[in-house]
């Protein structure tokens, strides 16, 4: 377990936080611009000298009222927004930096693996005043792995990159961030990110945190600003079925409920076998309910649902409807005028209209 | 040509410019790194002391040394009292003086490459388990280079061109306190033309060499970090 107590008090801005996550897989730390995401994880490698409270990772007391440990005791790995190399080392030396500083190595990773992971084995050695953004983030990440860190963290890593690098680096990512032993606190302001990544949520918000737990059940829940948002959205997990739809994959996501989402031929015949297990980006706002199942409809994923709760009226007028589809959730925005007209309430079963749901 | 007494004084001069500078970079990494880090209301306090002999014409800080260096005064009796020989008109005096009268001319380079290097490389050393001491050593000089260069440079160069300190706390004794500038005064008022071209003439070429070899290092820098 990581849990974390920490309160930070700044002229014009206050951290106060308390959560707990699991002690391994990626947990993602979510929430706008400026609400306390890159001072929380400061404060918890310790580099908030005047943050107070308490801290524990794995069992590891980090800080505790009466003592805290120093940044370079704590064994934490962090990648910073902009990649940080040291610019008088090269690619190598810079790897090294933290693994010559272990006590003890016990060399979780295979050193030539992970280097061929990354990518970086044509540039060991160079400066990194040579490297592109992507690369340099990628010797970031193995430079702080290396380091045998008990808890990485990530700090909108993707987010100075340009589209291409930011695909390379988040399928990379994807892959690595599940096989490694350490747990994961990964900062973003994305939703595609924490879609792809992120085992637990924790939604931060004007310094405090609004809602923590499986992203899946963090994102179904009314009560959080963000499902208030116009950014609102669910994650569903499910399973490649059919692939041989033109233009389509089917991915079965509950028993026997399939949904149907576009993919292009080249993308399918490279990542997508059958039985790979994926996850689904759905937008609320994407989401919309009928009475009766709509026939002739262009829309390709027509359900029948079951209305669990509906939300009071936001100020834009509109409200969010958390729907059970056998035993998914997800959520639905529509206007407060057709809840009326259509005389929605809790228990109610109807059909959502999904007019698109992307991979991630 | 060169007097053997000149000779005596170049050798002084050089003695006392590399004693003070090295000193200087000793006592001013810590002052120079305290003052770019430091949120303490002190700071600007210190920061103005430090740069007086910038603005102090020599005369004024040799003649308080003086003072002090005296019997009477609080430095020169704190001397006496652990049985050590008087500082003025001694070549530990000019020390003294020298590193007083060149520090801002070290601590100041120090200070701006210190604060340029700016904090994110110390975090990521500390987050690699560098401790404060491995994070100075592995980080911070090796990005400082340029710093310590020019703070040794100038240092070095302005503790060579010091006259009215030495004048007056050092008394112009030949083969003890007796330094270039000094000499070539001394030569001038004797109307020995030709000796105070050897020496001042000797010195200007000098100082624009040095000065050349670090503009040219510093170049060679540039060019490494943008190749």
């Amino acid at each position: 377990m990581i849990e974390v107590e920490l309160h930070l008090q700044r002229s014009e801005f206050q951290l106060n936080v308390e959560f707990s996550v699991p002690g391994h897989g990626v947990s993602a730390v979510f929430g706008p611009s400026g609400c306390g995401k890159t001072t929380l994880l400061r404060a918890i490698a310790g580099l908030e000298p005047d943050a107070t409270g308490s801290l524990e990772v794995n069992g590891r007391k980090w800080q505790s009222p009466l003592k805290r440990l120093p940044v370079e005791a704590r064994g934490v790995g962090l990648v910073f927004q902009h990649p940080s190399l040291f610019p008088h080392l090269t690619v190598e030396e810079n790897l090294f930096y933290g693994m010559k500083r272990l006590r003890k190595v016990s060399n979780p990773f295979d050193l030539k693996e992970l280097i061929l992971i990354l990518g970086i084995e044509q540039l060991l050695k160079r400066h990194p005043d040579s490297l592109s953004g992507g690369e340099l983030q990628r010797v970031a990440l193995g430079r702080a792995l290396l380091a045998e860190p008990k808890l990485l963290l990530m700090d909108e890593p993707l987010s100075m990159l340009d589209q291409a690098s930011r695909e390379i680096l988040m399928q990379l990512l994807e892959s690595f961030l599940q096989q490694i032993d350490i747990p994961v606190l990964y900062v973003t302001h994305s939703s595609e990110e924490v879609a792809r990544l992120a085992d637990n949520l924790v939604l931060l918000s004007r310094g405090g945190v609004t809602a923590c737990g499986p992203t899946t059940t963090v994102l179904a829940s009314l009560n959080s600003e963000l499902s208030r948002s116009e950014s609102a959205f669910s994650v569903l997990q499910g399973r490649i079925s059919n692939k041989e739809l033109s233009g389509l994959l089917s991915v079965e996501c509950s028993d026997g409920i399939d949904l149907k989402v576009p993919a292009s031929e080249s993308m399918v015949a490279k990542h997508y076998n059958l039985g790979r297990a994926v996850r689904l980006r759905i937008r609320a706002r994407d989401v919309s309910i009928c009475l009766e199942r709509p026939q002739q409809s262009s829309i390709l994923n027509i359900l029948p649902a079951v209305i669990m709760e509906i939300s009071t009226s936001s100020d834009s007028g509109s409200r969010v409807i958390k729907l059970d589809i056998a035993g998914m959730h997800i959520l639905s925005k529509i206007s407060d005028y057709s809840v009326q007209q259509l005389g929605l309430h809790t228990g109610q079963a109807v059909f959502a209209q999904i007019k698109s749901a992307s991979l991630v | 040509m060169l007097q053997d007494y000149d000779i005596t004084a170049l050798i002084i001069t050089l003695r006392l410019a590399a004693t003070t500078t090295i000193i200087l970079l000793i006592v001013g990494t810590p002052i120079a790194w305290w003052l770019a880090n430091t949120r303490s209301r002190l700071r600007s306090t210190i920061e103005a002391i430090i740069a007086l002999p910038l603005v102090l014409p020599p005369t004024v800080l040799g003649f308080y040394l003086l003072l002090a260096f005296s019997p009477d005064g609080p430095v020169g009796k704190a001397v006496a009292a652990l049985g050590l020989p008087s500082l003025a008109f001694s070549f530990t005096g000019l020390v003294l003086g020298s590193v007083i009268y060149s520090m801002p001319f070290v601590v100041q380079p120090l200070q701006n490459s210190f604060v340029s290097l700016g904090k994110r490389p110390l975090e990521v050393a500390a987050t690699l388990g560098a401790s404060a001491i491995d994070r100075f050593i592995s980080v911070v000089l090796p990005l400082s280079k340029m710093g310590y260069l020019t703070a040794a440079v100038l240092g070095f160069a302005h503790t060579l061109g010091e006259f009215g300190v030495v004048l007056m706390i050092g008394g112009n004794i030949p083969g003890q306190t007796q330094v270039l500038s000094i000499a070539i005064y001394d030569h001038v008022e004797a109307l020995e033309y030709g000796q105070a071209h050897w020496l001042a003439g000797g010195l200007l070429i000098g100082s624009f060499l040095v000065l050349l070899m670090v503009y040219g290092a510093n170049r060679r820098i540039h060019l490494m970090k943008t190749a």
